[in-house]
């Protein structure tokens, strides 16, 4: 069955949310919104989507290629504003949906207020949760993903949603409301309320966060809609890689470990090379 | 930087920016301008743009000579974004904010 999805152009209700990219690559509980939806038009047996799209259609297409982690066939098409936000399902012959909801929360739009973004994410946390593999659930209400790590004096106050890779530090409060999307660091003693911290974001040690959401160095408060960027890395920002000496120390250790377990694997044209060492490169997850 | 005097009070107005680059020469100015007698001292930041962690460290240090003497320090009108960075931080229960 075929089926398009359109991505709306219009964020003039949640502009910091299409600051740096599309609206529906937007984060939602460990993946994007387009993501949450494509599983979900899989689920309903469609074969074949065509998404049209205005706002950096590569940026769509790198993400979900031809469609195939979903079992689908996949066209993303280039199509300009007026064609997205104008386009009437009620006169088209194929089904159309418009990515202003997910399908499973069709009373909540997703794009007339950040807090309804917030809302729907919230709506969905237990159900998404107990889907997702490896995420189990700690404490009543707070979910924590694979490869994360909770110390023993934070606290989890549910519902909360501790993504993957995530480092929660001593004495950290968590929730309740809160969303941690993968790979963030959240230093000692910070905490967070009624709040989402996007992908790979580091949040200080002792900071606060209520009723925001804070992704790299952005700071979006979800009621007055006002977007700051912080300047201070040690408060909020992006986690950084390991770089420059030390990182090449590390990597320089974990590249003798790695050759003198598998002897017959030399370094190929992409390895690395630094303070007289020729290493790998790390594996990506 | 503007300074106004009103009984016990010593208002600080016109400050575009707190950061590393002035906020030791603000902290200093403002130090300078207190005079014996002064209970509060009011820090207007509705021009202020910018607030860092060293515009941050200004504000507590003066926090702490105002103290010293047996007053306070009050942070009048931050725009939203100023006053993010204050609520990240804690400052919001440290100081008291007079919104707009």
């Amino acid at each position: 069955m075929d089926m398009t999805l359109i991505c709306p152009g219009d964020a003039s209700e949640v502009p910091a949310l299409a600051r740096k990219r599309p609206l529906v690559l937007a984060p939602f509980l460990g993946r994007t919104v387009l993501e949450h939806a494509l599983t979900a038009l899989a689920e309903s047996g469609m074969k074949n989507i065509r998404i049209l799209a205005s706002d950096h259609p590569e940026d769509l297409r790198s993400l979900v290629g031809r469609g195939e982690a979903w079992g689908m066939t996949v066209q993303v098409v280039p199509s300009s504003p007026r064609t997205c936000d104008e386009h009437n399902p009620a006169s088209s012959a194929e089904p159309i949906l418009i990515l202003d909801h997910l399908a499973q929360l069709p009373q909540l739009p997703l794009w007339q207020s950040y807090r309804g973004w917030y809302a729907a994410q919230q709506a969905l946390l237990p159900a998404l949760a107990r889907r997702r593999v490896g995420m189990r659930e700690i404490a009543l209400g707070s979910f924590v993903g694979l490869r994360s790590q909770v110390a023993p004096n934070a606290r989890l106050l549910g519902p909360c949603w501790i993504g993957e890779g995530v480092w929660i530090g001593s004495q950290a409060v968590i929730g309740p409301g809160t969303v941690i999307e993968d790979g963030s660091y959240i230093d000692e003693g910070a905490e967070i309320a009624g709040s989402i911290v996007g992908p790979r974001t580091y949040l200080g040690a002792f900071t606060e966060l209520r009723d925001s959401f804070a992704w790299g160095s952005d700071l979006l408060h979800l009621d007055t809609g006002s977007l700051t960027e912080v300047g201070d890395r040690f408060l909020l920002g992006e986690v950084q890689t390991q770089r420059g000496l030390l990182g090449c120390l590390v990597q320089a250790v974990r590249g003798i470990c790695a050759a003198a377990s598998s002897p017959q694997r030399g370094p190929g044209p992409a390895s690395l090379s630094g303070a007289g060492v020729r290493l790998e490169p790390m594996p990506q997850n | 930087m503007k300074t106004q005097y009103e009984a016990k009070t010593l208002t600080l107005s016109d400050i575009q920016e707190l950061n590393a680059v002035n906020s030791a020469a603000f902290r200093d100015a403002a130090r300078a301008a207190l005079k014996e007698g002064l209970t509060t001292l009011d820090i207007d930041l509705s021009q202020t743009r910018l607030v860092d962690s060293s515009g941050l460290g200004a504000l507590i240090a003066l926090h702490k000579t105002m103290c010293a003497r047996g007053g306070a320090v009050r942070i009048l009108h931050p725009n939203p974004m100023v006053q993010q960075v204050m609520e990240l931080t804690r400052l919001h229960r440290v100081f008291e904010i007079v919104k707009t």
